[in-house]
């Protein structure tokens, strides 16, 4: 089977996986729109305040909750099946790849479906022309954070404290992602091009999937 | 053990120099004697910086040889770093409440990119301690030191990339914007800061290597000694 094809399996399997557990729906989804309910609650009944941190704290909860999303891509691998992938001959960089692309689709619905959350709660102004910068700038964080995630989950494989070691390492890496979409929609707000940051994000993926490709046979052997 | 001690005493025979000079070169104009803590502030960020690469370095040359030296090179590197990172911040945060009239400024990228940089080399010195096998240590370590360097740039161009706070370096290839006793003054301390991380390094790779001594002598008292399984225990 092709580079490819092999990529397409595994994201079919882990979607599957996903369908049937229902993780990022019934658990990761409702945590993270009850984070949302919390900010407004600690912030007091201060419509124009909540109107205006709304995005940031859309931000925050999304690349925090994300994480999480991206994480349990790798700890729903266990060891049995990384060595029956082995033993299979699925290609290290295959398998990073099909988890990348699983984790961004999983990310991308997960985002979106925070985004609908966060407009409904919060009511925040935004810009005219705002669905399809923001639905760009989404997709690109979703593929960053989740690659993040599938390097930070094989890292940490089959440690301990895999969970909190695993967010430590994706948290402050995850800062240019943060950067880049939040600033999309600030730049769009203030009538500021939008390149710089679409292109800070696009560099942020392009460098995490080169990585996570090279070092996806080394991430292999150290999962062992 | 010579050369180590040889070290430690010359560099810090060279930081007292440094500091000298500090404290007798001449102020900055607006900021008075407070610009002398940048003569230790700068020093210690180009070490951090030295330090996380030099930590890169390490990693990518295990990555390829499965040297133990390169991987006992990257732990002693990132924990220099990360004390330096923590010192540059503290100098920082000093300078900034004198001058700035706060410790800590959102406005300034090259400082929250600073504190996020240090968040990322502590996260690879805990996965350092969560890894009990030596190779799998060295390899998950290695991979992540080389994909977390990617903030060291981050970190220095952040003056650059932000509207921020933070100034742009001052001595730069067209020359440098202070007077020169001044400047004489921080790059002796730019010297002498880079030496001491060298004598320290080599002083961290000593004790590195006694560690592994210590770990590779053998058994310790009642490693023998098994505590009895539940399902081998018969007739409880």
């Amino acid at each position: 089977m092709s580079f490819w094809g092999q990529t397409l399996e595994i994201a079919r399997v882990d979607l599957r996986v996903e369908r049937r557990l229902g993780d990022v729906l019934r658990i990761v989804l409702p945590f993270a729109i009850v984070a949302l309910l919390v900010f407004p609650v600690a912030l007091g009944v201060d419509l124009s305040a909540i109107t205006l941190v709304g995005p940031a704290v859309f931000w925050a909860v999304g690349v925090l909750f994300g994480m999480q999303v991206a994480l349990r891509q790798a700890a729903n691998d266990p060891p049995e099946r990384r060595d029956l992938y082995s033993l299979l001959g699925v290609d290290p960089a295959a398998r990073f790849a099909g988890r990348s692309l699983s984790g961004s689709v999983l990310m991308v619905g997960f985002l979106v479906a925070l985004l609908i959350g966060m407009i409904v709660l919060y009511s925040p102004r935004l810009p005219p022309g705002w669905p399809a910068p923001m639905v760009l700038a989404l997709l690109l964080t979703s593929i960053g954070l989740t690659e993040l995630g599938t390097l930070a989950g094989e890292v940490t494989a089959g440690l301990r404290n895999r969970t909190a070691l695993a967010s430590l390492i994706v948290a402050p890496l995850a800062l240019p992602l943060v950067i880049g979409g939040s600033q999309t929609l600030e730049s769009l707000s203030r009538g500021a091009v939008i390149l710089p940051w679409i292109l800070l994000l696009v560099a942020t993926d392009l460098a995490l999937a080169v990585l996570g490709v090279a070092l996806a046979r080394p991430l292999e052997e150290a999962s062992r | 053990m010579k050369r180590v001690q040889i070290l430690l005493a010359t560099s810090a025979a060279a930081v007292a120099a440094g500091l000298w000079l500090a404290f007798t070169s001449p102020t900055d104009a607006l900021q008075g004697e407070f610009s002398r803590i940048l003569n230790l502030h700068a020093p210690f960020m180009w070490v951090a910086f030295l330090a996380f690469g030099l930590t890169a370095l390490a990693s990518i040359i295990w990555l390829f040889t499965k040297t133990p030296r390169w991987d006992r090179l990257g732990e002693a590197s990132a924990e220099l770093g990360v004390l330096f990172t923590v010192l540059g911040l503290f100098t920082g945060m000093v300078w900034g409440q004198a001058v700035w009239g706060r410790a800590w400024d959102w406005g300034d990228a090259r400082m929250a990119s600073t504190a996020v940089m240090l968040f990322v080399y502590i996260g690879y010195l805990a996965l350092r301690r969560a890894t009990p096998d030596p190779e799998m240590r060295a390899r998950r370590s290695a991979i992540l030191g080389a994909i977390a360097v990617v903030q060291v740039p981050l970190v220095y161009f952040s003056v650059y990339m932000f509207r921020t706070l933070h100034q742009t370096p001052s001595i730069r290839p067209d020359g440098a914007s202070m007077p020169s006793e001044m400047l004489v003054a921080l790059l002796v301390n730019f010297a002498a800061f880079t030496y001491l991380f060298v004598a320290l390094l080599f002083a961290r790779l000593e004790v590195a290597r006694a560690e592994e001594r210590l770990a590779a002598d053998g058994a310790l008292a009642g490693d023998s000694v098994k505590p009895p399984r539940l399902s081998e225990v018969k007739d409880v």
